[in-house]
Parts: C-alpha cells; structure tokens; sequence
C-alpha cells in the first residue's frame, strides 16, 4: 500500500504521541460519563468508534499526496462554505445555537470541519501570492477569504470558533512573511475596530461569559458555576489527583458541568491531579512540536502553511480550553482536541494529524 | 525556507513553550499551593451535616416524680420526592394532614438545593394518622417518618410558671444564640426553668453527615455521631404541695366568687424550706398549661387575670398587716418598747397633733404589749411604734427582712424588687405617713418576698437564697451539680426578740387571734394575717404569711389573693387547706398511735 521509503519518513513520534493523548481521553471520558446511562462504557465504546473512523480516514490521507489539496482547495473551500451556510438552515438546536447537521448516525458539526478547510484554502491562497505582502494592503484578500466562514460561524453563533480563525489567520500570515509591524497594525486595527462591534453583536450569554471570567462569584449560581466548580475540581485534585473512576467528587457528584466535553480538563485534573495534567500538557508540547518540525522540513511553502496552521489551530484550542478550566481564559466552548467527547473535533482533528504525517512523509521528492 | 522564516519558526515554538509553561505554572498553583483551599471547598460543596435532635433533660420534683419529660412525636417530612409523582403525594398529603397544598409547595421550595435533608411537612403527627399514611403507603413514594423528642408536662398546668414552656426559638433569639449552635428551627427553652436551665437541658444534638450530589440529592451517609440527652434538673419542689396549694388556692378563689365576689381572680402562694431557702411550692393562679401554651395563646393573651405572669414573684401587693411583725422586731431592737411594754388602746388614737387613726371597725382592744397586738393585729399599737421610731428606722428594718429589693431567685427570671415606702425611696415622705408605713400601706412587695419573710421569722433571721434546682445529674445519672443553701443575710437581733415575735405569732392562731381558725390543724401554726387596701371601690387584698410547725418549722407559707377581702375571708382559707392536706395525711397514722 505504502512505498516503502514513504513509510520510513513517517513521524512515527507524532503518530504515537496521538495515540497517547487518545488512550487518556478514552480513560477520562469513562470515568466522567461512568453513571450516565446504564451502560457504563457507553460514552467509550462511541468515543473509541470515532477514534476507529477517524484513524481510517487518517489512512485514506496518508495515501494521497497532499498536492491533491493543494488542487482541490477552492473546492474545499466552497463545500465548506455550503455547509456552514446549510447549517443555519437545517441546523439542530442545542441550547440556543445552531451548530450540528443531523446526518442520522452522525451529528455533523461543519464549523470543526471549516478549521481544516480554511486552513487547506488559505494555504494555498498564500503560496500563491509567492511571499508578495511589501504593501500594507496585500493581506487584505486573506481577511476576506476567513472572514466569510468566520461570519457564518459567528451567526451559529459559536464567538470561540469564530475566534479561532483569526488566531490562524495570524499564525499562517506570520509564516508567510508579512512584516511584524504590518501584523501589528492589522491586529490593532481589528481590536480597535472589533470589540465595540463585537459587543453589540453578542448574545446576553456570551457576553455575561466574558464578565464572569473577570469575577466569578459575581453570580456563583449560575453563570459563574462553571468557572467556580471547575477551579475547585482543578485545585482540590492536589499533587497526585484524587483518583479514577470514584474519587473524583466534583466530577461524580455532578459538580462540574460538560464534565466530558468542555470541561473534561477539570474532571482529568481532580482525578490525576497536578502529576496527570502535567503529562497531558507535555504530550501536547510534544504533538505541536513535532507539527512544527513538519512544517519546517515540509518540501513545499504550501506544506509549511497547512502545518503552521494545525499547530496554531491546536496549540489555541489547548490554550483556550485548559485555560478556562483553570480560569485565566473566558468559556468559550472549545473542546480539547482528542480529549473532549465529540466525534466531529475527533475526527477533524485526526485528518489534520493525517495531513500533517502526510506532509511529513513526503518532505524529500521522489520520483515516482 | 528563508533565514528571516527560519528565525519566525523559532518565535513560533518560543510562544508554544511558554503557553504550556504558563498552563503549567497555573495548575501548579491551583493544585499545588491552593489545594487546601480548594480541598475545603470541594468537601463544602458534597458533605452536608444532618442534626440528630437530642432528647432534653427532664425536670423532677425533690421526690423523683417527673415534672417534664419528652414523648416522641411523628414527624412526616419528605424526602427524595419523584418530581414526576410530586402533585399526587402533595395532594394526598394536604388530604390527610389537613395542610393547604400550598404550604406543602412552600415548604418544598424553601428546600429547594437541601433536599438531602428531609422537608419537614408536619410535626407531631398523631399514630392514627401516621397508620393512615402508611396504609397509603403506594401513593405516596418519598414519605417518611421520623420520630423526634416532643416535650411534654404529664402534670398539664401544675407547677406552669416554675418549669415554663419551650418553643421554636424566635429571630433575635436566634441571632444571640446562633454562635453557641443553635439552628433557626430549633426549640428552646422560652420561660421558667426551661429558659433559665437552658443551657443543661438541651443536650447535645448528634449528626448525620451525608454526601450529596449538585443537585443536593443525598448520595450516601457517611457517619452518625449519637446525640447526648440533656441533663435531668431535681428540684426543691415538692409536687404533693404544689398541687395541694394549687387546689387549694384555686377552691378558695371559686368560693368566693360563687359568694358574690366579682373582683377576685388572681393570687399566689409560695411555701419556703426555712432551713435552706428551697422553694417548695409556688403558686400562681390562675395557671396555663404548658403542653398547648402557643395553641392556646390567643386565649392566654387575652384573659383579664394574665395567666402568663408569674404573680409569685412579678406581682407586687401593698402588704398590709403582716408587716407588723417588722414594726414589732424594730420597736425591740430599738428599745422604744420592751415585752412589758404596754400601749392602750381605744379604738381612736391622734398622732402628731391632729392625725386622727383608728384601729380595724374602732375596736378598742385596751392595753396590749407586743404579743398581744400582734395577736389582734392592733393597729393603734403599731401606729405608736411606728411613731416612736420614724420612718427611717422602720425603712431599715423592712429592709433587712427582704423588702424592696429582690430576693435572690435566679432559677426563673423576671423576679421584681417592690418598694419600701419610707424616706429614703420616697422624696414626698412626710413625717406622719410613718404612721401607714408601720401597718404596712404603701409599700409593694412579691409574695416570694413575704414567703422569704415569714422563712426568717421561722429560722431567726437568716436570708438564704430561694432556689428551685437542687441538683442537676447527666443523663448516665451523675451529679454535675449540687446547690447548697446560700446565705445571703444573716440578722444580728437578739434572740429574745425572735422569741417574743415568735410568741406573737403563734397567738394570732390560738383563739382570739385573728387567725384563730388555724387552731383547729394538726400542726401548730404560727402566722400573720393581713388585709391591704388595694384602692377605691377596690375588695382589699387578702394575705397571710406564717410557717409551720412552729416549734420546729418546715415550711414557710406565704398567701396572697387579690380582691379577697380580709386576711381571714382568702388567705387563711387557702393556708388552712394548704396545712390540712399537708400535715393531715399523717393524721391516720398519728391517730393509730393514739
């Protein structure tokens, strides 16, 4: 199936370290969903059945030469932006947003799939603009090509997401080689521009979010309690945590909230403690590590991009997701790639890993 | 790939380096450095403590026969109710109970995020209806029922103003008493003994620590610490006095109503042990029964006579004749008369010039010394004693006896102090109002003072302090404490002086004296009538004051019925009843003897 010399050029480091990060979620998402129905491993089995289909689809990409994205990303580009359109329509509801298309035996969430997407196109968009960014204006074409699935996202409205765009938006121009202080001032002129836009715009939950963030006790019962609950669940874990499957009270008791989607990181760090979220964050290191040492042996600028973008996407979705469950960061709703129960980010995530090992094993140019 | 991109890579690895270490160094603090914080929080937020109500303390007289104690009452309280079934049970409950359904949603929503705890819906619940709860049992998931200690007086309203009653403790109460442990539904001690002994009757509540989800479901029980019962208080009572002084006062008060006295109502007897200050008796009619006190409090309120006040020590009497026997002490110990002294009498005697007194209907009882005035009750004689010795001489001696301060009983509250009327508490005291001071008009006292008095005039002057706890043992039966006789005074008069006085009051009992319709009881009496003029248009008040038997006494007996006439009409009735039935139980016995 594989070339042999292909095979050889493979991560096998960054695969395994996937695999490392999985084996811990699939440990965390039984001991979090362990009384939530009467099959106790119910959660695991679909969570591990995912892991199944995505590690295929990993497969199915690692055979392709990645230049076929390079081909086919306007394409991807505009069945992204069908579907983040489709599901403002056909969307089903989960606590006042609209994120998921019900495909019967899947509950398809286009906006975790758009990462990937955006990330193919605007790769590619870069390398063709060939590293041509003297005018302070030459970016603005990129601004456009997220801004319009950034907008789609942000009606669901999912502001975490949509957020996320921007901060890979910035990492692949960084990479691209703007200038330092043309990014600078893209970026001061966004916030400038932005925020006040961006509060009239926000649903009373989102915002009442951002202000919790700040003070959580502010309103301990309701909008705070998930900050608060989590904090203690992190911090009561101590040193070597409390112990899995039973020990963990705010994670079995009912205390923390999304304990095995949003929050699972509280739930993983009252139970493992200090010793176990340390493991977990070391692992992540190693994941975009070797992401970036992809991107810098990639044989194309095309490669380089699409890695640099998976590491930011990555590297975000840890920052902001860990982050709020130690409460430095607001909630926002970013799963933590692997680890959150989800099937979409689980498998959006590891055809990422498949791009990524695919760009990998094909840094040197055979001829074929 | 371009060194200024290669230089960029760096930069990007730096930021994901230090947003792992800044990640890092947060949990390390969380779980590191906070995590006793945190730890209590945590254990805050799953362990709920449940009081396990300890039973109080019972109350005995000085013979062992219990006075207050506890029965269990039902409970039917609600816990881990169906949401689903919920409306049916309410329905049901509301039926059974007669309880409006909407106080049974009230009480549920007060609970709202306790429900680990059970929502008590009724207390005290009798067994018919608890049988009938349970043969329902199907319908009514989430039902159960505790049994928790209700107090209970089997004596129903004997011996009321002495034990008190207990009910929920109120907001300000709460607000004191909150620190020291006490919950904002607990029962506490409100009046008498029950207040006052609070502190050793109430035991101490145990607890049931339970684990509870977020919802605040009980999840398990982890540990039960046992309460400890409160402490069993023995007192000085004794509850075969106590009842005979109820009756009796309460049969003397419906006489004379039934004879077409429309005044009288109200009155109070205390019965001292004059060799130690115990109180023995004290009365104060009419009485309400502590077992219904809140039901019946509208009642209680209301009622012309003021049940709720204890009359033995907060109501205040002018005291009347049986102040004489101070007047006499003083006019001895001052030397203004001797045993031989004698003052005559015509029934009319003028005072400082122009002050015309009479003695009692001008009966002129001829040339008495001190035993025999004290015998009539004459009052010229003590008009001339009060004379001779001025107001503020005979102010003194009231004091020593008691008069115009308080007593000293601290085991109920609420003892008043009354007034002697004299120079030093009145500015507007002229010289001739000694002459009402020396027969007793004008100055208040309690009958606890007067009942203290007649026990100095028993035991030669010593003041002991009246008290009502004996002993105080825990609930395995050791004595925590013991109360010993207090001195708080002691007199230095002479003892020939006590004898005469002694002599004085045993003659008002022998034929002639004005309570010579004790003469007739097994015990030999001695004692000091009075009537006090209680205002215009007013019956005067009826008392007597005296001990028993009065070569040796036991007892010191005071009696004060308001409105009830003279000394002889109420107050020698009830006391005569009072000695009767105590002192006549022995009287088969004696009679075999003979």
């Amino acid at each position: 199936m594989f070339d042999r010399r292909l095979l050889r050029n493979l991560d096998w480091l960054l695969l395994l370290t996937m695999m490392a990060i999985f084996a811990i979620s699939l440990i965390i998402i039984t001991s979090t969903t362990v009384n939530f129905t009467g099959d106790p491993l119910y959660f695991t089995k679909r969570h591990a059945i995912r892991f199944g289909a995505g590690f295929i689809m990993l497969i199915i990409i690692l055979n392709l030469d990645y230049t076929y994205l390079y081909r086919f990303a306007p394409y991807i580009y505009i069945a992204n932006m069908i579907l983040l359109v489709a599901v403002l329509f056909f969307g089903s509801d989960s606590g006042g947003a609209q994120r998921w298309i019900d495909l019967k035996f899947f509950e398809l969430q286009p906006s975790e799939f758009a990462k990937l997407a955006i990330i193919i196109s605007l790769a590619r968009h870069l390398t063709d603009q060939e590293g041509n960014f003297d005018s302070f204006f030459s970016a603005v074409p990129f601004f456009l090509h997220v801004a319009i699935p950034m907008g789609l996202i942000f009606r669901q409205p999912d502001l975490g997401t949509s957020i996320v765009f921007i901060v890979i938006l910035i990492g692949m121009l960084f990479m691209s080689g703007v200038k330092v202080k043309h990014l600078a001032a893209y970026l001061g002129l966004g916030l400038a521009a932005g925020i006040p836009l961006l509060w009239f715009n926000l649903k009373d939950y989102q915002k009442m979010r951002l202000i919790i963030f700040t003070d959580p006790y502010r309103d301990p019962l309701n909008d705070g309690y998930q900050i608060i609950q989590s904090l203690i669940a992190v911090g009561s874990g101590g040193l070597y945590g409390k112990g899995l499957f039973a020990e963990g009270t705010q994670n079995h008791l009912g205390f923390l909230l999304e304990q095995h989607t949003d929050f699972i990181f509280s739930a993983y760090a009252e139970e493992t403690g200090f010793i176990g979220a340390v493991i977990l964050l070391f692992l992540f290191l190693v994941l975009i590590l070797r992401i970036i040492r992809v991107a810098s042996q990639a044989r194309d600028t095309f490669g380089t991009l699409v890695c640099i973008g998976i590491a930011t996407m990555m590297a975000f979705h840890v920052l902001i997701n860990v982050g709020m469950t130690i409460g430095i960061m607001p909630v926002t709703g970013l799963p933590l790639p692997f680890v959150s129960y989800g099937g979409s980010s689980l498998l959006m995530n590891m055809m990422a890993i498949g791009v990524v090992l695919n760009i990998g094993m094909r840094r040197q140019k055979y001829m074929f | 790939m371009t060194k200024s991109l290669r230089r960029r890579m760096r930069v990007f690895v730096v930021v994901v380096i230090l947003t792992v270490l800044v990640l890092t160094a947060r949990l390390a603090w969380l779980q590191i450095y906070q995590y006793d914080h945190y730890t209590a929080k945590a254990e805050g937020n799953r362990l709920r403590d449940l009081p396990i109500l300890a039973t109080r303390g019972e109350i005995k007289d000085r013979t062992g026969q219990i006075l207050a104690t506890n029965r269990p009452g039902y409970t039917v309280s609600l816990l881990g109710l169906d949401r689903q079934k919920a409306a049916d049970v309410i329905r049901y409950l509301s039926e059974i109970l007669a309880i409006e359904e909407e106080e049974i949603r009230e009480k549920i929503a007060k609970q709202q995020f306790k429900s680990y705890a059970p929502i008590q819906i009724a207390t005290d619940v009798s067994p018919e209806i608890v049988a009938q709860l349970e043969e329902r049992r199907l319908d009514l998931p989430g039902v159960i029922y505790e049994t928790q200690p209700v107090r209970e007086y089997p004596r129903q309203s004997v011996a009321a103003h002495i034990l008190g009653y207990v009910g929920v403790i109120r907001e300000n109460q709460y607000q004191e008493l909150k620190r020291e442990g006490y919950r904002f539904t607990d029962i506490i001690g409100q009046s008498g003994l029950e207040a006052t002994y609070e502190k050793y009757l109430r035991g101490q509540d145990g607890t049931l620590r339970v684990e509870t989800n977020r919802f605040g479901n009980r999840v398990r029980e982890l540990e039960r610490i046992n309460p400890v019962p409160g402490n069993t208080l023995h007192l000085t009572l004794d509850l075969q006095l106590q009842e005979i002084a109820e009756n009796a006062l309460a049969q003397v008060i419906a006489e004379l109503k039934e004879s077409g006295n429309d005044q009288v109502g109200k009155g109070a007897v205390v019965a001292l042990d004059p060799s130690t200050g115990g109180i023995l008796a004290l009365v104060s009619y009419p009485a309400y029964n502590p077992n219904t006190f809140y039901q019946d409090y509208n009642e209680i309120r209301d009622n012309p006579d003021k049940p709720e006040i204890n009359k033995a020590i907060q109501g205040t009497y002018p005291i009347g004749s049986t102040f004489k026997p101070v007047g006499a002490m003083a006019a001895l110990e001052e030397g203004s008369i001797t045993e031989k002294t004698h003052i005559s009498c015509g029934g009319v005697k003028t005072f400082f010039g122009s002050d015309r007194r009479r003695c009692y209907g001008y009966t002129a009882h001829g040339a008495l010394n001190v035993v025999g005035a004290l015998q009539k009750s004459c009052n010229i004689f003590f008009y001339e004693m009060g004379y001779r010795l001025g107001g503020e001489r005979l102010g003194q001696y009231a004091k020593d006896f008691g008069f115009g301060d308080l007593v000293g009983l601290t085991d109920i509250r609420g003892e008043v102090p009354g007034l002697i009327n004299s120079p030093e508490t009145r500015s507007d005291f002229m010289p001739g109002d000694v002459l009402s001071a020396a027969i007793g008009q004008g100055h208040a006292i309690t009958p606890l003072q007067l009942a203290n008095y007649g026990a100095m005039l028993a035991n030669g002057g010593i003041h002991y302090r009246p008290h009502l706890v004996k002993e105080i043992t825990d609930y395995t039966g050791q004595v925590i404490f013991v109360q010993e006789p207090e001195i708080l005074k002691k007199l230095d008069y002479e003892q020939k002086h006590w004898e005469i006085i002694h002599r004085g009051l045993e003659a008002v009992t022998e034929p002639g004296g004005t309570g010579s319709s004790l003469r007739t009881l097994p015990v030999k009496v001695a004692g000091k009538t009075g009537s006090a003029e209680a205002g215009p248009n007013k019956i005067s008040h009826s008392l007597f004051v005296g001990y028993a038997p009065s070569e040796a006494p036991e007892i010191a007996l005071a009696v004060v019925v308001e409105n009830g006439g003279l000394g002889g009409d109420a107050a020698v009735p009830t006391a005569k009843l009072i000695f009767e039935a105590y002192y006549g139980e022995d009287i088969p016995e004696g009679n075999e003897e003979m």
